[in-house]
């Protein structure tokens, strides 16, 4: 039997001040499942993705991807992580203004040291992918929010990443367009199988996932 | 590696694009800064270089003269070893020892007498004569310097063929002074040099050496070389031989010496506006990771790490000071067209005949290392200036800096 994606023990996360945002989280989430993790604001949803893509580190417990426990001590490896294990999805888009909508999409590979020529490829079947083929060229802010959110969707999956985190990826879109967005990250699940963990508030989005693991006050509840 | 350079570079060009006024006053500081620099020392290079021509062309550039080292308090004589050894340095065309010793006229003028072998007056000399010739080997002939040939005309009446009295004084035991009479003949008066054989009498060394005077060694060795190339390095060789190497090369070494001083003081002062435009950066940069602080925090998350942040931010610091340099060392050029171009014919009209070479000639000269080096500078203290930056840059953490509203 293959390891769990994603499996954490005893998590917890102390903030200087006394702020505790993770409370002994326990989770495990297997390869190519859609978790929901929904939970009021300040539950600890957002600071257990932020630990599980290797941007913040845990003050107790661990962390196991695929069976291998992550060092947070080790800052290659947390990089090599998120260069090649996890992909990003913000609330607020968070694309490069400078950047077209390919070159946005492409640029996680910039780091990769990957030849333009592959990634540039790369970014326009993604861009296909998730329904922009014609918006290549167009600047961000000739983007409409939907559409943003769609270039950094495609931006998490450009470094084929097997797990994917999205941070309220619909909280500044019309409920129209929430929609589409899961839809979109449904399918994007099951044609590639991605392992895609979503943090949202809201319980009806939540209904797209596999299943949901509620949060509250730095506690995985039922 | 290098083609991601070329996309960093790319991707510092758009960032810098987005700040067009910020990054143009920043760039015009450097550029204000290396042309300041590029101007002060294209100057000072071209005053160098007019000083130095004017030597070369005004004087006998190739004729060195290597003297006797002092060593204590006493003048350590030639000896026919070491004149054959300084006659043999590389770069030598022709060499001849010479004597010198001091005698009056009747008419009380004192005359310099150097004595040289009667060959070298061609080879080593090149005399060229107004009047006269050359004296022949072992004779009591004599050689007039065009100064002192005038002089001993215009008071003793002395003329090419009519014998001369020289008059050496030493002292018996008894000192008192003795004062030996020679008899010589001018034969021949040299052109004006432009040198001190202007002043000597030229005698045989042969002929020299009879009358006494030093003894057991030359008072020198006269050396032409084979170019103005080779009078530089032989004045080296001369120097290695424990001797001390005379000649018009020393105006230019004093000229080279002088105009180092001046270019480096004009290039601390213009430097100083170069500084100003380092800080300019670091001020930008520093703002410019500010503003962009949630980028940098997003780069980190799909995977830069804290080098590939440090190598971004140098490499716009880079861009600037590029853009600068370019800008400096075309304001620089401008500035040396310019000074060229206006000030020759200002400085001519003011100070009249003497400033009337820098008519046809070059005041300011802007040479490529020149051009190269302000270039470098400005990429050089651009990267310096950024080091701040980056290295804050490279040190944010990720999470706050998502999160943060710029």
């Amino acid at each position: 039997m293959s390891p769990p994606m994603v499996e954490t023990r005893q998590l917890t996360r102390l903030y200087p001040g006394g702020v505790e945002a993770l409370r002994g989280v326990d989770i495990t989430i297997g390869t190519g499942e859609f978790v929901a993790i929904v939970g009021r604001s300040g539950s600890g949803k957002s600071t257990l993705l932020n630990i599980l893509g290797g941007i913040d580190a845990p003050t107790g417990g661990f962390v196991s991807i695929r069976g291998k426990m992550l060092d947070y001590t080790n800052r290659k490896a947390l990089i090599a992580h998120r260069r090649t294990t996890v992909g990003f999805v913000f609330q607020q888009f968070n694309l490069i203004p400078s950047l077209t909508a390919r070159e946005n999409v492409e640029y996680p590979l910039l780091f990769s040291y990957r030849p333009a020529s592959e990634r540039r490829k790369k970014a326009e079947v993604l861009l296909a992918t998730v329904g922009l083929a014609g918006r290549a060229s167009h600047y961000p802010g000739q983007l409409s929010g939907g559409e943003q959110q769609r270039v950094a969707i495609a931006r998490a999956l450009v470094s084929d990443a097997p797990l994917i985190l999205a941070d309220e990826p619909t909280g500044n879109l019309d409920s129209a367009t929430s929609g589409e967005i899961f839809s979109l990250l449904r399918s994007l699940n099951k044609e590639k199988g991605v392992t895609l963990i979503v943090v949202t508030h809201e319980r009806e989005l939540a209904d797209y996932a596999d299943r949901t693991i509620g949060m509250k006050d730095g506690r995985v509840v039922a | 590696m290098t083609i991601r350079l070329l996309e960093f570079i790319e991707l510092a060009f758009r960032q810098l694009f987005r700040r067009k006024v910020r990054v143009i006053l920043t760039v015009a500081g450097i550029a204000i800064g290396v042309a300041a620099l590029v101007g002060t020392v294209s100057l000072g290079e071209g005053i160098r270089t007019q000083a130095v021509e004017a030597i070369r062309t005004q004087s006998d550039l190739t004729l060195i003269e290597a003297l006797p080292a002092v060593e204590g308090n006493t003048l350590q004589l030639v000896t026919a070893t070491k004149a054959s050894a300084a006659g043999s340095l590389p770069g030598i065309k022709a060499s001849a020892p010479l004597v010198r010793s001091t005698f009056a006229t009747r008419g009380q003028t004192y005359v310099q007498v150097v004595g040289l072998p009667a060959g070298s007056l061609d080879d080593v000399l090149i005399s060229r004569f107004q009047k006269g010739r050359g004296f022949t080997a072992g004779s009591n002939e004599v050689v007039l310097g065009a100064s002192l040939g005038q002089k001993l005309q215009r008071y003793e009446g002395a003329r090419i063929g009519d014998p001369l009295v020289l008059i050496r004084r030493t002292y018996d035991a008894a000192g008192r002074p003795v004062d030996n009479e020679t008899r010589v003949v001018p034969v021949g008066i040299m052109e004006e040099r432009g040198d001190d054989f202007d002043q000597i009498l030229l005698m045989d060394l042969s002929f020299a050496l009879s009358l006494g005077g030093d003894e057991g060694g030359y008072s020198g060795v006269l050396l032409r070389t084979t170019g103005p190339d080779q009078v530089f390095p032989v004045a080296g060789g001369i120097r290695a031989l424990g001797l001390s190497p005379r000649g018009s090369f020393e105006q230019i070494e004093a000229v080279n010496r002088m105009m180092d001083m001046v270019v480096i003081f004009l290039g601390i002062f213009a430097g100083l506006s170069l500084l100003v435009g380092g800080l300019m950066i670091a001020s930008t940069m520093i703002t410019s990771v500010y503003e962009r602080t949630r980028e940098i925090g997003i780069a980190m998350a799909v995977g830069a790490s804290e080098g590939d942040v440090m190598e971004m931010i140098l490499t716009e610091c880079a861009v600037l000071g590029c853009i600068g340099g370019i800008c400096g060392d075309l304001l620089g050029i401008l500035f040396a067209f310019i000074l060229n171009t206006l000030g020759g014919p200002f400085l001519a009209s003011r100070f009249g005949d003497a400033f009337a070479g820098l008519l046809d000639s070059e005041i300011a000269l802007v040479t490529w290392p020149l051009l190269a080096g302000g270039l470098a500078l400005a990429i050089g203290l651009s990267l310096v200036a950024g080091l701040y930056p980056a290295w804050k840059a490279s040190r944010l953490n990720p999470v706050e800096a998502i999160r943060s509203g710029r």
